[in-house]
């Protein structure tokens, strides 16, 4: 009943803020702010899917929602529609990732990190050196769409993103996952296939991280390689469910919005210490936070709210 | 009795370290066979190769005669091979239900697995109290039950017991064995266990390993007086 209630709740603040906000006047700013937390908040869940739930730590999501983000864009480009080309790019990525995965999920630790990190540098290489996708002078949607669709799209991506995270995490599948972060040896002999539940996790991971850059394709209209492979959309991935509390549902949305919001202020105050604050900030929230602020939330909010930023479990 | 494992001339090296030297036995079903030895005798590879940790370098292995030799550890479990740990390994940021949730039971089990019969079976082990509680706060005893309360969960043929009673209060100890004494209905049991004196009365049959060889085999009173044990573990003045 509870989660039922939290779905609801999720789909009708996603629905507020997607239709609502124009109507109300709120400034194209600020409506941007919360584009940008929901585009992070979607990348940090599909990020928190995988990384989250199985400990095994990904610097690929930037690069696999920029694969989206051009897998879509040249598919519109191509007279295919929003749906098809939405499909096209999470279809695509989703092939990728299988091949990634399949070469690297046998590796542990540290070991799967370089290997998700050596791919995020290959996918720049390729897509500076590749003409279809315009080289590194970069690749230009040729039809403008209305700014409220990828607004609309993005919103509704990060909600859906979120519920399945609740969902994954207060199942059986969930604590599976969560079994394999826990000790991957001991979580193999009591029967659970940890290869192929990491392979599937990280491919359905990798199609919200498209669909993520599919949708912020249509809104920056223009990718550029240097930019849409830069490590930075890999470090928001991580950076959002770090923040905000790894391996729970509502943590990411927590993190999503204070990392925009403090960097938009940092921006604005300080820029040139923008990245600076920010990585000093993450380097305070695991030495002194490991579990994020939602548990530091939920220790100081009244209980019902409490409950909604704790990890779901049974029992 | 039906043999539920049957393991044939097994051969596993480590580098230079024969670990296992054609070493072959076979566990009948509702059996309860401690598996004795000295120090590196070749007890944990054993138990490692029919779990399917890391393969044999020869030999064969069979679940109900049907052979696994080749199988990985977690297609072994879901045949029915369950397994603990010399050292407690458990899922410690998962709670003490959750534990017993992840596992998934062997294919063509007949009870259910969900919250329920997971609850029943951390009452069974007497965990019941502590199933909301992370794993990671139980005690030492207690994690000796979680693991086997999370391998019974698979309803296994098989279950293998390593070192159950390392670093357990004498009390603790008793109740453990007692406890283990009463799944041969369930399930057939190997136990690999230093304390020989105080775990042999509950088997059924031992088996003893010696520099990676099966030395002797036969009843808890066989065990006891024969020669070969004797030698093993006390040299060979004692004979």
């Amino acid at each position: 009943m509870r989660k039922t209630i939290e779905i609801v709740a999720i789909a009708i603040i996603a629905a507020i803020l997607a239709f609502a906000l124009p109507r109300l006047g709120v400034s194209p700013y600020l409506r941007t702010l919360v584009y940008y937390s929901a585009f992070y908040l979607a990348l940090g869940q599909a990020w928190n899917l995988m990384s989250g739930l199985t400990g095994y730590v990904s610097f690929a999501h930037g690069a696999l929602a920029g694969i989206g983000a051009y897998a879509a864009v040249m598919a519109l480009n191509a007279d295919w529609s929003v749906a098809e080309s939405l499909v096209l790019a999470a279809a695509v990525t989703m092939l990728i990732s299988l091949l990634i995965g399949v070469t690297s999920l046998r590796l542990r630790g540290v070991s799967f990190t370089f290997a998700t990190l050596f791919f995020q540098q290959l996918a720049l290489l390729v897509l500076r050196k590749l003409p279809a996708s315009g080289g590194p002078g970069g690749l230009a949607l040729e039809e403008i769409f209305p700014v409220w669709l990828p607004h609309a799209l993005m919103l509704a991506l990060a909600a859906a993103a979120t519920i399945l995270m609740l969902l994954v995490r207060g199942s059986r599948l969930g604590i599976r996952l969560l079994a394999i972060k826990g000790d991957e040896d001991a979580a193999v002999a009591v029967g659970i296939a940890a290869t192929r539940l990491k392979l599937g996790v990280f491919c359905a991971s990798a199609a919200i991280a498209a669909l993520a850059g599919a949708v912020h394709g249509l809104f920056a209209a223009s990718l550029y390689p240097d930019v849409v492979f830069s490590i930075d959309f890999s470090l928001v991935a991580l950076a959002v469910p770090m923040i905000g509390g790894v391996a729970t549902a509502f943590g990411p949305v927590i993190g999503a919005v204070f990392y925009v919001g403090l960097g938009e202020l940092l921006q604005i105050y300080a820029p040139s210490l923008h990245l600076t604050v920010i990585g000093l900030l993450l380097v305070c929230i695991v030495l002194f936070l490991p579990a994020g602020l939602a548990p530091g939330l939920a220790a100081i909010l009244p209980r019902p709210a409490a409950g909604r930023l704790k990890p779901v479990r049974e029992g | 009795m039906t043999a539920i494992l049957e393991v044939d001339g097994l051969e596993k090296r480590f580098g230079g370290v024969h670990a296992l030297r054609g070493a072959s036995l076979s566990i009948a079903a509702g059996e309860i066979v401690g598996l004795f030895g000295p120090n590196g005798a070749g007890k944990t590879t054993l138990f490692n190769l029919i779990a399917g940790t890391f393969p044999p370098d020869r030999g064969n292995i069979r679940l109900r005669g049907e052979s696994v030799t080749r199988l990985p550890a977690w297609r072994r479990a879901r045949k029915g091979i369950g397994r603990t740990f010399q050292i407690t390994r458990p899922f410690r940021d998962l709670t003490t239900l959750e534990n017993v949730l992840a596992t998934v039971p062997r294919t063509g089990a007949t009870k259910p697995a969900d919250a329920a019969a997971s609850r029943a079976l951390l009452r069974q082990v007497g965990l019941d109290s502590r199933a909301g509680d992370l794993a990671g706060t139980l005690t030492l005893g207690m994690l000796k039950r979680l693991e086997v309360a999370r391998a019974l969960a698979l309803q296994p043929y098989l279950l293998l017991i390593d070192e159950p009673l390392a670093g357990l209060s004498g009390r603790e100890s008793a109740d453990l064995l007692a406890f283990i004494a009463t799944l041969r209905s369930e399930t057939a049991v190997i136990m690999v266990e230093h304390n020989v004196r105080q775990s042999l009365p509950i088997c059924d049959r031992a088996i003893v390993l010696d520099a990676g060889t099966v030395i002797a085999e036969g009843t808890p009173q066989d065990i006891r007086t024969n020669p070969a044990v004797i030698r093993a573990y006390l040299g060979t003045d004692a004979c």
